[in-house]
């Protein structure tokens, strides 16, 4: 509660920060080299509610808790306040330092710094940065968390929840290109990412390569993008530490299961047309993990209309498993009754962490209402259902849970922007 | 047919004149005829209007024969700007205001600079082959060049 309060209290004083800053922001006319700086911000507020109760909806995989056990309505789900300060020293160089605030998995609200990178403009189309900077991941994975931006309350869940890991440290490149009428832009990313899991855990991912490329084609946008790393998370520690000390067949499960310096990718491709009045989007992706996280595939397709300051619109989206979601575990024939029990238990614990690989379909309808022109009131109901024994992207499950069964959601966000 | 009045003549004049400065004066926004400009010391001489949109969105950042180019805004809620971007490039202010959000929160960009009306974009514009703009038509002058007629 401590952790909570003091977050609040750190988010009110960005947000002051932010307004007081505010006056001076965009100020500076670009183009002529001189110093400038730029404040901006973005930030939703949002309720949650959720019919399943016996476990938590969430929209990302690093919260602490969400909309159902935790509390029937949640403000957690997708309330967060960002901050970012652009500093252009001179037509080449600029910084940017980006602060998001939200609930993480501590239930703590302390700001994170997203991006803080320097940026080195060599032509007026190739750009280097050094820093932290967004990975390149997904159609809309570098601005999931300025809600404004996209249609919906949030990303289908399936595709973006479950590996929400935006950003890392290290170089890229942003060039810009033109092929006849197809304007593109090609990323390339090297570097590691390091990302707080519960305190003091960490995830980590090493010689992280990414490649993303968009290609705009008038109202057609098409973006596809890889990436690649080295990942090292302790996570259930115990369950392979006791596994390992079981034998070569415990072992095994330990290196087939465990995120151990394992190969990590996500591909996916994805694309939007937006004539203005109406807009059709969709994207495919697949992760491969080579561990308790698995292998998946997803895909979502999403339309709206826009009908003045509304745009009503419906989602479809669906994530499934093509890896190993159970595990028969050790053998537990000929085994004496006590160490049998023991390796029972650690073969439901292995068992307990694949069945978290996601598998579910949504369905959504949600309605956008853009009050100002920085400000946007969303309206969304979900229709969850987990498959396959999945318990979807439901976290916290409590033992009255059961497997299969159709949650209901309802969300309402403002979005802002500044 | 009497002689006109003085008063009657000087009634019959301001109506004539009224009916001429509406003629003439700028339309409503709906009507208003826009035009892209660039120095009248800039070589380029015509733009198409996914060009001109590409400089406005961000996506380009130079014109057909390689120069930079730098786009210059009218003021936000300027009614011809609104119209300016909803004919050239489809976006409402909304829309647009998402754009840019998105191009400021990847750090790719930052939206053009604002000057407060036709006047003052013109004289920007004419101090610098660098830079476009779009004005409405009753304000040009032989300082800058139009590109581009925006039906």
């Amino acid at each position: 509660m401590q952790h909570s309060f003091r977050g609040h209290h750190l988010t009110a004083s960005l947000l002051a920060l932010a307004l007081g800053a505010g006056f001076d922001a965009h100020a500076e006319v670009a183009g002529d080299g001189a110093p400038s700086v730029a404040v901006s911000g973005f930030g939703t507020v949002g309720v949650v509610h959720s019919s399943e109760e016996h476990a938590d909806y969430i929209a990302s995989a690093l919260k602490s808790n969400g909309a159902g056990a935790t509390r029937r309505w949640s403000g957690d789900v997708d309330t967060r306040l960002g901050l970012q300060l652009d500093a252009a020293l001179d037509k080449r160089w600029s910084a940017v330092l980006q602060l998001v605030s939200e609930m993480d998995l501590d239930n703590s609200y302390r700001p994170r710094v997203e991006w803080a990178n320097i940026k080195y403009q060599v032509t007026p189309e190739l750009a280097l940065r050094l820093g932290r900077v967004a990975l390149p991941m997904f159609l809309t994975a570098e601005y999931r968390k300025v809600g404004y931006i996209y249609p919906w309350v949030r990303p289908p869940v399936e595709s973006y929840g479950t590996l929400p890991f935006t950003s890392g440290d290290g170089i890229d490149a942003n060039l810009r290109w033109n092929l006849g009428p197809v304007r593109n832009t090609s990323q390339i990313f090297f570097g590691h990412a390091d990302q707080k899991l519960v305190d003091p855990m960490r995830g980590y991912a090493r010689r992280v390569f990414g490649l993303a490329n968009t290609s705009d084609w008038g109202a057609l946008s098409v973006r596809a993008s890889l990436l690649g790393g080295e990942a090292t998370a302790a996570i259930a520690d115990q369950l392979f530490d006791a596994l390992d000390a079981s034998g070569p067949a415990g072992a095994a499960l330990t290196r087939a299961y465990a995120i151990d310096h394992k190969q990590i990718s996500v591909a996916s491709i994805g694309a939007n047309y937006d004539p203005g009045t109406w807009f059709l989007m969709a994207e495919a992706s697949r992760t491969r993990t080579h561990s308790l996280l698995g292998a998946t595939r997803s895909i979502y397709a999403s339309a709206g209309w826009r009908h003045g300051t509304l745009t009503p619109y419906l989602t479809w989206s669906h994530v499934r498993a093509v890896g190993a979601t159970s595990s028969p575990g050790l053998p537990l024939a000929g085994l004496p009754p006590q160490v049998a029990g023991q390796v029972a238990a650690l073969n439901a614990g292995l068992n307990q962490l694949l069945g978290t690989v996601p598998q579910q379909t949504s369905v959504s309808a949600g309605l956008r209402w853009d009050l100002r022109a920085n400000t946007a009131l969303k309206l969304q109901y979900d229709r969850a259902s987990p498959h396959a024994g999945s318990h979807g992207t439901l976290t916290n499950l409590t033992p009255g849970f059961q497997p299969g069964r159709t949650i209901h959601v309802a969300s309402v966000a403002i979005d802002f922007v500044y | 047919m009497g002689q006109l009045t003085p008063l009657r003549r000087r009634a019959t004049l301001t109506l004539v004149m009224l009916l001429a400065g509406l003629a003439a004066a700028p339309a409503p926004a709906a009507a208003s005829e826009l035009v892209v400009i660039v120095s009248a010391r800039s070589p380029v001489t015509a733009l198409r209007p996914d060009q001109v949109a590409a400089i406005f969105l961000g996506q380009s950042v130079r014109f057909p024969d390689g120069a930079e180019a730098i786009p210059l805004d009218q003021r936000l809620g300027a009614p011809l700007r609104d119209e300016f971007y909803l004919r050239v490039t489809s976006k409402t202010p909304p829309l647009l205001k998402a754009w840019w959000s998105k191009m400021v929160f990847t750090g790719r960009g930052q939206p053009p600079a604002e000057v407060a009306d036709s006047a003052a974009v013109r004289r920007r514009v004419a101090d610098n082959p660098g830079l476009v703009g779009y004005i409405d038509r009753s304000a040009l002058d032989a300082s800058v060049r139009p590109v581009l007629v925006v039906q």
